[in-house]
């Protein structure tokens, strides 16, 4: 394995009594991408949000490129460099496609001083991602609300293929897409692994955590039921780790 | 269908509140006889002056998926203070300053100082204590308006200072400074929503909240700021209105809360937040001049105003439905 990127140093997460994280190590590399399987319930959505800033761990510790780390807010995790693609989509449905592609981070000029949005510059430059990416959108000033759901996520898939940073975690983001954009998305993958880009990817569906994974971990019950690189191991040998009929290959990655 | 008529059509979508309102001025002035002059013109704009400026901030509230019921009370508060320091009769304290027209920055610093706290309260309890801004602001409503009875004792304040006076008075182009003041900030707090990324960041809040967190905005900043603006444009509306009033009575400005929200509405500002440009914001004031200018001259008792006020806003939401329908078949 590559430089690790991101370690997690068993990572609890209680809501109240509930342990949902009973303490998570593993840790990914550079240009790695790592399938985070387990059933549902199992503490994966959690274990991004704690990634990504939108919850605090209750206990334990992360290493984000050597250096300890936790973000208290979304905002941080991106200024580390940690790119999230949530399970529901975050988009805003009320304004255009070019608005939600630079959300938050908005092209401007000065005009006497204050910050004045340079619509053309920022069509521009979401006009060249989406066509490199192969997505056709009618019009890039329609509301987001008008577009198909495959639209939709195709645009977020864009968007954090287009924003990179060091680390991208992405929740279940093929749920709405097609056999042909979902391949695409695949490749998508590959090619931001292969720029040295950390990808963490959670999904249901074995065939694609194979298609696409170095290494394949799952979670059971809050805790790594198994840790593999995915030329070592078999479907069928996934599935048992995430049902919990064995335990092989289990422990924490050192 | 062709492109060039669905663009046609989305204009015509987009602006549908100012085509509403060319509709109702040439209909009034071919069958309301005297209603076609500057004159008339000119005073549904200069009517509209207070109710717009307060429109203004409470739109930019509920574009942002809240709302501001204060700011009626707030602008009573603000004028009330105005009133009181520097009306020379009734209650006023009758401050004199020298020179002059440093009365003039002064109270309208006190008006937006005091408009801009009630706003910070409100977001503060809003955004950071996470209660609902209808029932903080209800409270708001309530207990401003309280204030301004327990400092004014139930009295009135007459006689405004001659050089504040000055704005209510002084005509440009056939417009008092007043009504300026009003166009002023609709034009600047236009082009705040619709070119700067502040603008651009409370429609996107009003529209999913959850993601423009995801995204890094900065939620809870952006929404006090929003509160906070709310609360000073009231505070300048109470100051318009002291002006116009030349003073200020107890009971200044009721009923102009229930006026702002039909404005709102009218103007195609979707209570739901994220929907909404102040532009139309405008024309649905005006609208609503147009139409109580109508009443005034077919004279009609004033009491049938509330009717038509009321039915027009139901007109708008079912509109704004209809406009619904439409946009789908379009997209």
């Amino acid at each position: 394995m590559s430089e690790p990127l991101l370690v997690l140093d068993n990572v609890t997460k209680n809501y109240g009594a509930i342990e949902a994280l009973k303490g998570i190590s593993f840790s990914i590399g550079k240009g790695e991408v790592v399938a985070l399987l387990g059933d549902n319930g199992a503490g994966k959505s959690t274990l991004v949000k704690i990634i990504a800033g939108g919850l605090e761990p209750t206990s334990g510790r992360m290493l984000f490129e050597g250096k300890e780390f936790l973000a208290r807010s979304p905002a941080e995790a991106k200024a580390a460099g940690i790119e999230t693609v949530y399970q529901d989509l975050s988009l805003c449905t009320n304004v255009d496609v070019v608005a939600n592609f630079f959300m938050g981070r908005e092209i401007t000029r000065k005009v006497l001083g204050i910050p004045v949005l340079d619509e053309r510059a920022m069509e521009a430059v979401v006009e060249k991602a989406l066509a490199s990416a192969g997505t056709r959108i009618p019009s890039l000033r329609t509301n987001v609300e008008h577009l198909s759901g495959g639209q939709r996520q195709a645009i977020e898939l864009n968007r954090f293929v287009h924003w990179g940073g060091k680390l991208v975690l992405l929740d279940e983001p093929f749920a709405a897409l097609g056999v042909e954009q979902t391949r695409r998305g695949l490749d998508m993958i590959r090619q931001v692994a292969s720029q040295g880009i950390g990808v963490v990817i959670i999904t249901h569906i074995m065939q694609q955590a194979f298609q696409v994974a170095d290494r394949i971990v799952v979670i059971r019950q809050g805790v790594v039921a198994g840790d593999v690189a995915r030329n070592k191991t078999s479907p069928d040998a996934v599935i048992n780790m995430i049902t919990g009929e064995t335990l092989a290959g289990a422990g924490p990655a050192g | 269908m062709n492109p060039r008529t669905r663009h046609a059509l989305e204009f015509v979508l987009d602006n549908l509140v100012w085509f509403m309102l060319l509709f109702v001025l040439v209909v009034f002035s071919i069958f309301i006889p005297n209603y076609f002059q500057l004159g008339i013109f000119a005073n549904i704009i200069e009517a509209s002056s207070v109710l717009g400026v307060m429109s203004i901030g409470l739109a930019l509230v509920i574009i942002a998926g809240h709302m501001d019921l204060s700011v009626e009370s707030v602008a009573a508060l603000s004028a009330m203070a105005v009133g009181i320091l520097f009306c020379s009769s009734g209650i006023g304290m009758g401050v004199q300053l020298h020179p002059e027209w440093l009365m003039v920055p002064v109270s309208l610093l006190l008006a937006l100082a005091v408009g801009g706290l009630i706003g910070a309260f409100n977001g503060y309890l809003v955004v950071k204590v996470k209660m609902s801004a209808f029932i903080i602001t209800l409270a708001s409503y309530i207990w401003v308006r309280g204030l301004v009875l327990v400092i004014s004792g139930g009295r009135s304040a007459q006689d405004l200072a001659p050089a504040i006076r000055w704005f209510g008075i002084q005509r440009l182009i056939g417009l008092p400074l007043t009504a300026w003041i009003a166009i002023a900030c609709f034009v600047i707090f236009s082009l705040i929503m619709a070119k700067t990324p502040f603008g651009r960041h409370l429609v996107m809040i009003g529209g999913n909240e959850t993601a423009t967190f995801r995204a890094g905005i900065r939620v809870n900043r952006n929404l006090i700021i929003a509160f906070v603006l709310a609360g000073a444009i009231a505070g300048l509306a109470g100051w318009l209105l002291a002006i116009r009033t030349s003073g200020a009575t107890a009971n200044l400005g009721v009923g102009l809360l229930f006026n702002a929200f039909a404005a709102v509405v009218i103007g195609g500002v979707s209570l739901k937040g994220g929907v909404g440009t102040l532009p139309g914001v405008y024309a649905g004031v005006l609208l609503l001049s147009a139409i109580n200018t109508a009443i005034n001259l077919m004279g009609l008792p004033a009491n049938f105003t509330q009717v038509i006020h009321g039915l027009l806003v139901l007109a708008a939401v079912l509109l704004d439905a209809f406009k619904q329908t439409i946009r789908q078949r379009l997209a």
